[in-house]
């Protein structure tokens, strides 16, 4: 690697007329080779599908030719008063969403960090893990029945505390829908967030904690000064590519939510599904035009939130 | 010049020759054959030449059907003897495309985007309908008129009248579209001294003496009257379900006094929304009929949570009580027939249509669809499948054979269930008593609903207003909000969407 990265004696004298560039690209040929399948993988399945998006400025069923309409599709989508129902609800539950992971995570981490015993922290962390592992489906099933108004877990131990009078329809009130669905969306996936930022735990220097408590430092003031900056990075990395990915709520939704909470529950993505659902003609210019707005929203969302780390932490990661 | 001459004359003498000999092997291919020669006079139909005379066109038969089925029989349980059982039987090679059950009118819908049509499709409900009116299916109305089939009489003609678009037919039935009929617990009706109810308000009492009398002798208050899967079905006919509640009532537009109406702005709309809020209120719907699904009703059925169900007529019967009793062995269920108020819904049948991109229309009418309900061999096949294979012959007697993937269950059809046959078939496989006995009631007491009615407007416009239908009628029924202001929410917010699809359906 040394030889391929080092500057060719022989070479320099032709090399001379030419640019800068084209001697870096001959310098460093193994490694532009070796990203060569990557370059064709990336064009082949990323780069080439996106040509579809101009499907979004076109007429196209099943049944005639693409026909172009210019914005007619954005136009639909945006007269639509439940798209911007559907559109305020996808940014309101992801972004608390993503924030309510983020701290849980955050905080769990540094509590399972703090464990002495290896066999124990193991087992927290097995445990934790493991409902992620579980399919939407089936955890809506087993908290449709923790949840039931008919006899489920949860209403019976509130009746019996006398917390309540009469059972609650936890999954069908609006003021409830979106507290239960956090609550359900935190225990499948908080532990599997904490993975990361348990990785990056072990990589701070026991120096640092050392050196601390020499100075007197307990154990709060330790995480405040040290582990907590120490993770700022990983924090502010996790954040910026979950929120590139923060329009994409479809399946936790789907399998909970029911027309009584349409209101406070419907998305972008179950908007469409049940748009597609309903029409025996998919058009799929207005599919693709709802997938590019969702994109175009993405990428504001990203370029913000690193616009902002740049300006708190003087650095971003674009 | 004698000799350019000659060699002209040998020329065309060979090139003679060769057609000749071309149009022979041809020709033999087919006579080869005795059957399929037997099988090619019986295609020829009727046509009217220039003069006005009728004259026999000869169908050719296709040498290779390609097919996108949902409902027909997985790979894993016979499918390549059923292709090859057909093969040999009539010379066709038959390609299947299955694709998944939940994406299937997805794939569907791609084929036909991406130009990669099959011959033939099974389409069932406004796809039939979505299909038809853009051109996409061919007219089988001639063939089906001039058919062999249509000629035997064996056919119950309303059901194929049943898919006729505008008059014309694009879609032959698979079989009987079936619906919904009420399941009760006859257990809990002979325990509690009941009687099977004939009115809405004997219907209610039932469900009453369900909800409160403790039918399941528990000692606990812990049993309701009835459940469903949502309070409107998510497609048409979308009153099928909670017939004795809905009655008269029918949320989708439909013809009255000639013009085209909002079934949810009619009267009987609020009524049926009323009584359903009463009976909710009561206790006697199960409180979560909003957020269940099938399976969860299912489920609530076997475990004696509840005492009433309405579900699919004929092999349900048996199923539902199969699985009842191996939670509660003294469990029996019972169909019973419609209230009097109400009659039960029978949907359009599913179709097997052809496409217009098929070369050979005519003869995957003749070799597929008419053969599929021969009332013979070809129903034979295609209901009960291949000898020795999923059904075997023991001293003159047919009995069925386990599922090659699942042995513990008998094998029940290749492509659909015989007991919905829409030809006079004669099944040599006896049924069970109770599928007979829910059809039999099912059928005296159901009317077939009519196609969709589909349109470009209407497709726009239907799915945001399902989605509106589906919330008001949910928060009246339990009572978040009055049956009034369900009705006037549905109309003020939908005014655009219903203005738009009525003023498509009535132009």
């Amino acid at each position: 690697m040394a030889k391929m990265a080092s500057p060719m004696a022989k070479e320099q004298g032709p090399m001379k007329k030419k640019s800068n560039l084209a001697i870096r690209i001959w310098q460093y040929r193994y490694f532009y080779i070796m990203f060569l399948p990557v370059l064709v993988a990336l064009i082949l399945f990323y780069y080439l599908p996106m040509i579809g998006v101009r499907f979004s400025f076109y007429k196209y069923t099943p049944f005639a030719p693409p026909t172009f309409v210019g914005w007619d599709n954005f136009r639909r989508l945006w007269s639509t008063p439940t798209f911007w129902d559907a559109f305020r609800n996808t940014l309101q539950i992801s972004i608390f969403k993503l924030f309510l992971n983020m701290f849980l995570s955050v905080s769990i981490a540094l509590l399972i960090n703090e464990i002495v015993n290896l066999k124990i922290k193991k087992a927290v962390q097995t445990i934790i893990y493991l409902p992620h592992f579980l399919s939407w489906v089936v955890v809506a099933s087993i908290f449709m029945i923790i949840l039931s108004p008919q006899g489920g877990f949860v209403n019976q131990v509130l009746l019996s505390l006398g917390i309540i009078k009469e059972p609650i329809y936890f999954l069908a009130e609006e003021k409830w829908w979106r507290p239960v669905y956090y609550f359900i969306n935190q225990w499948k996936e908080t532990g599997w967030g904490t993975i990361i930022y348990l990785a990056t735990l072990t990589s701070i220097s026991p120096e640092l904690y050392e050196a601390a408590s020499i100075d007197g430092a307990g154990r709060w003031k330790q995480t405040l000064y040290i582990t907590i900056p120490s993770i700022m990075d990983t924090v502010i990395i996790v954040l910026i590519l979950n929120l590139a990915k923060v329009l994409n709520l479809f399946e936790s939704v789907f399998v909970l939510y029911n027309p009584l909470v349409y209101h406070v529950s419907d998305v972008l993505q179950t908007y469409v599904y049940r748009l597609a659902l309903n029409a025996n003609a998919p058009d799929y210019g207005f599919s693709t035009a709802v997938g590019l707005f969702k994109s175009v929203v993405s990428c504001i969302l990203v370029l913000f939130s690193n616009w902002a780390s740049k300006k708190v932490r003087g650095r971003g990661i674009l | 010049m004698k000799k350019n001459f000659l060699s002209k004359i040998a020329s065309l003498l060979m090139v003679a020759v060769l057609i000749t000999s071309l149009a022979a092997c041809g020709g033999k291919k087919i006579s080869t054959d005795d059957v399929q020669e037997t099988k090619q006079e019986d295609t020829a139909k009727t046509e009217k030449d220039s003069k006005g005379v009728e004259e026999k066109v000869e169908i050719e038969k296709p040498d290779k059907i390609q097919v996108m089925m949902t409902t027909i029989l997985t790979e894993e349980n016979g499918q390549k003897e059923l292709i090859d059982k057909y093969k040999e039987l009539t010379g066709i090679e038959l390609e299947i495309i299955k694709p998944d059950h939940n994406q299937f009118y997805e794939k569907v819908n791609l084929a036909f985007a991406s130009g990669d049509i099959p011959d033939v499709i099974e389409l069932g409900g406004s796809n039939y309908t979505t299909y038809a009116v853009n051109n996409a299916l061919w007219d089988m109305t001639d063939a089906w008129e001039n058919s062999d089939l249509k000629a035997s009489g064996i056919v119950k003609e309303q059901y194929v009248d049943a898919l006729k678009v505008d008059g014309k037919l694009f879609g032959f039935p698979m079989a009987k579209g079936n619906g919904t009929i009420t399941y009760v617990r006859k257990d809990w009706i002979d325990k509690l001294n009941l009687k099977v109810p004939t009115n809405y308000d004997e219907f209610l009492d039932m469900l009453r003496a369900f909800t409160n009398d403790d039918p399941d002798g528990n000692g606990e208050n812990d049993t309701y009257g009835i459940t469903a899967a949502g309070l409107i079905n998510g497609e048409t006919p979308y009153d099928i379900y909670l017939r004795e509640f809905y009655q008269d009532a029918k949320p989708d537009f439909y013809l009255k006094d000639g013009k085209f109406v909002d079934g949810m702005s009619e009267p009987a709309m609020k009524e049926a929304l009323q009584r359903m809020q009463d009976a909710y209120a009561e206790g006697l719907i199960d409180k979560e009929i909003v957020t269940n699904k099938t399976s969860t009703c299912r489920d609530k059925f076997y475990a004696d949570q509840v005492g009433v169900f309405n579900y699919w007529a004929g092999y349900w019967n048996v199923n539902l009580e199969t699985s009842l009793q191996s939670a509660n062995p003294e469990g029996e269920v019972m169909p019973i027939p419609p209230i009097a108020e109400t009659t039960y819904i029978e949907r359009p049948p599913t179709a097997m249509v052809i496409t217009n991109n098929a070369k050979n229309p005519e003869g995957i009418f003749k070799y597929l669809i008419e053969y599929s309900h021969d009332g013979d061999e070809g129903q034979m096949l295609f209901t009960r499948g291949v000898e020795d294979v999923h059904y075997k012959v023991t001293d003159g007697k047919v009995e069925r054979l386990p599922y090659m993937a699942t042995p513990e269950k008998l094998f029940e059809k290749t492509f659909y269930a015989a007991e919905l046959s829409i030809t006079d078939f004669d099944d040599p496989i006896e049924f069970d008593e109770r599928i007979i006995n829910s059809l039999e009631i099912f059928e005296a007491n159901s009317v077939i609903d009519p196609i969709p009615t589909t349109s470009e407007v209407i497709a726009a416009n239907l799915p945001e207003l399902n989605t509106l239908k589906s919330q008001v009628i949910a928060k009246a029924v339990v009572g978040e909000i009055t049956v009034d202001e369900a009705i006037e929410q549905y109309e003020s917010q939908g005014k655009v969407y219903i203005e738009a699809i009525l003023g498509d359906l009535n132009k």
